[in-house]
């Protein structure tokens, strides 16, 4: 229990870590709650490109779409899909990791240099074709992200396990006679988990980049409200560069997706540093 | 030491293998057919199928593949679909734009980048620090569509100083011409490029300095009677500087796949762009053949910086 208090009397303590932390509150409140209050973005109606008024807090676009509320609608897409992602990554990227870890042998070898290999190849082009291959639906996406942000995860399980596996509980555990799946779930993975938890919170903030940077160049999911497409329309419509300039239109969207990542990265750090030991002095 | 030549180039040719495979049956899971968009209505069906023959697109995937792996290893890329020029012509002709873009990002981070880094280092916990930490931070988790519109915005749009993209103003222009037009349109990307790759570098620095500076040799450098820049320049920089050049190694590997999200903004004819432009144009052999060469790069650029480390500390033995 002692370490626990530490930990918490830590984490309260790290400036950083909290403004993350109420940051990440904050939006997944207004992911989830926003869109029950406010309904879906319509548009085609004469307010075209109107400057931030009473009625439309931060303005409309080219096509009368009320920027506040595809804001919104964005957050829940951005959220759900940094989710999923994060989910399938580590139903691959973990038990990957594991095996890696604690076995000895061909299988272990194998993984390793899958690992290295996917570490090298150039995600982003990759991501780029498969979600072209794909088809642009949101989970497709998500796929696709989970799929390619696994490595980082099952090198970090990997390294955490190893660690793990020379403990004295761990041949304690074994001379009890438990069964080795048992083993690797309950005493290694339990006590992996620091590390990992702390990459998982960057995978979130790498999923909401990459997802943006998809839809950004036309390959997300055309049916629902994300950041990047709000941004894709403004750019092919030479927002940033017409005068007078629908800054709104462009500004509001990078700035969700900057403060989104950045409370993630903050969240990721400030547990680092609190479950690291050595950083704690 | 030559076993760990051997040991790199058979990891080496191993990734290159496992990226042309993977791309190769990828791309011809796409949904659509890319004979579809080479043919018009008005051929008949026997022109279609002298056209889906010559592309060797007639034949069964697996018969496919090996004869573009028995192609490749002697070193032909085969036919670009959409420019119909081969595809070794096609990615040379765009890969000095994005080296350029890459020198220049190079050039900003070294130079500004570690020097920060360096003087971060020496003002640890001081307001400096932590007005440097910050922004940092921010940089790392930088959307780069961001940062390029911001740039636009300020530069191009306010200002009016700088032009909005491509590599030059058409048509084509001559000698010294061409070098100062090319050098107003690099600017903008190369600043939107490296701020993630400045943040990195002076992350890395600063954090390894400070480690560095806690080390035995530095406080017996100091007992030798040496002055604080001395001991920085000749005993502390060259240990510090060693997760630094890993990190830029690695960059320039993966940058030479281009930056897609920054060669579009800006309109940059370079690799990351023909990425894009080759998915939408359903172009299966660049595609290949630009994946070759980023898997190539990245092999290439992974080795010589690990020889670079090997040079930097000399406790590091390639032999083991």
């Amino acid at each position: 229990m002692k370490e626990r208090k530490g930990f918490l009397y830590c984490f309260v303590r790290n400036r950083n870590g909290m403004i993350g932390f109420i940051g990440v509150m904050a939006i997944v409140l207004i992911g989830f709650v926003g869109p029950m209050i406010i309904g879906k973005p319509s548009g085609y109606t004469t307010d075209i490109l109107l400057p931030p008024c009473m009625e439309h807090p931060l303005g409309t676009d080219n096509i009368g779409l009320d920027i506040l509320s595809e804001l919104i609608w964005g957050a829940r897409t951005s959220l759900y899909v940094s989710l999923l992602a994060m989910a399938i990554s580590g139903a691959i990227g973990i038990p990957l990791g594991l095996i890696c870890g604690y076995t000895r042998g061909i299988l272990a070898d194998i993984i390793d240099a899958a690992i290295d290999i996917f570490m090298t190849l150039p995600m982003l082009p990759l991501m780029i074709i498969m979600a072209a291959v794909m088809g642009t639906s949101i989970i497709n996406v998500a796929l696709i992200l989970g799929i390619f942000s696994w490595p980082q995860l099952a090198r970090v399980t990997k390294n955490s396990t190893l660690k793990i596996r020379e403990m004295q509980y761990i041949e304690a555990a074994s001379c009890l006679g438990l069964s080795q799946l048992r083993i690797l779930f309950k005493h290694v993975l339990l006590n992996a988990s620091g590390p990992v938890f702390v990459n998982m919170t960057l995978v979130m903030a790498s999923a909401v980049l990459t997802e943006a940077s998809l839809s950004f160049l036309g390959l997300g999911d055309p049916d629902s409200w994300s950041w990047g497409t709000i941004l894709k329309r403004a750019w092919q419509q030479n927002a940033v560069i017409s005068s007078p300039n629908p800054w709104w239109w462009w500004l509001m969207p990078s700035l969700c997706v900057v403060v989104y990542v950045v409370c993630f990265n903050l969240l990721g750090t400030a547990l680092n540093d609190c479950l690291n030991p050595k950083g704690r002095e | 030491m030559s076993r760990y030549i051997l040991r790199r180039l058979g990891r080496g040719v191993l990734t290159i293998f496992v990226s042309v495979t993977l791309v190769f049956f990828i791309v011809r899971a796409m949904p659509s057919d890319p004979v579809a968009l080479m043919i018009s209505p008005q051929m008949s069906q026997e022109q279609i199928d002298t056209l889906m023959h010559t592309y060797g697109l007639d034949q069964p995937l697996m018969t496919q593949y090996f004869l573009y792996m028995k192609e490749l290893l002697m070193g032909n890329m085969g036919m670009s679909f959409a420019k119909r020029i081969p595809v070794g012509e096609y990615i040379m002709s765009r890969l000095p734009w994005t080296l350029m873009l890459l020198a220049a990002v190079m050039l900003i981070v070294c130079i500004i980048g570690i020097p920060i880094g360096l003087y971060a280092a020496s003002r640890k916990g001081k307001l400096s620090d932590r007005i440097i930490s910050i922004i940092v931070t921010m940089g790392i988790s930088i959307f780069i569509p961001f940062m390029a519109f911001l740039l636009l915005y300020i530069f191009s749009f306010r200002l009016k100083i700088l032009p909005t993209g491509g590599a030059y103003t058409p048509p084509t222009p001559e000698g010294f011409e061409l070098v100062k037009q090319v050098a107003c349109h690099i600017i903008l990307p190369a600043i939107a490029l490296s701020i993630t790759n400045l943040a990195n570098a002076v992350l890395y620095t600063r954090n390894s300095m400070i480690d560095v500076l806690h080390e035995d040799y530095i406080r017996t450098a100091y007992a030798k009677g040496n002055d604080r820049k001395r001991v920085i320049r000749r005993h502390a920089m060259k240990n510090a500087l060693i997760p630094t050049v890993t990190v830029i190694g690695m960059q320039i590997g993966i940058m030479v796949g281009g930056a897609t999200i920054t060669e579009t903004v800006f309109s940059w004819p370079g690799i990351g762009r023909l990425v894009y432009d080759s998915v939408n144009a359903l172009d299966y052999p660049t595609l290949q053949g630009a994946f070759l060469i980023m898997a190539v790069a990245v092999v290439i650029m992974s080795f010589i910086t690990d020889l670079v480390v090997a040079w930097l500390d000399p406790r590091i033995k390639l032999g083991d």
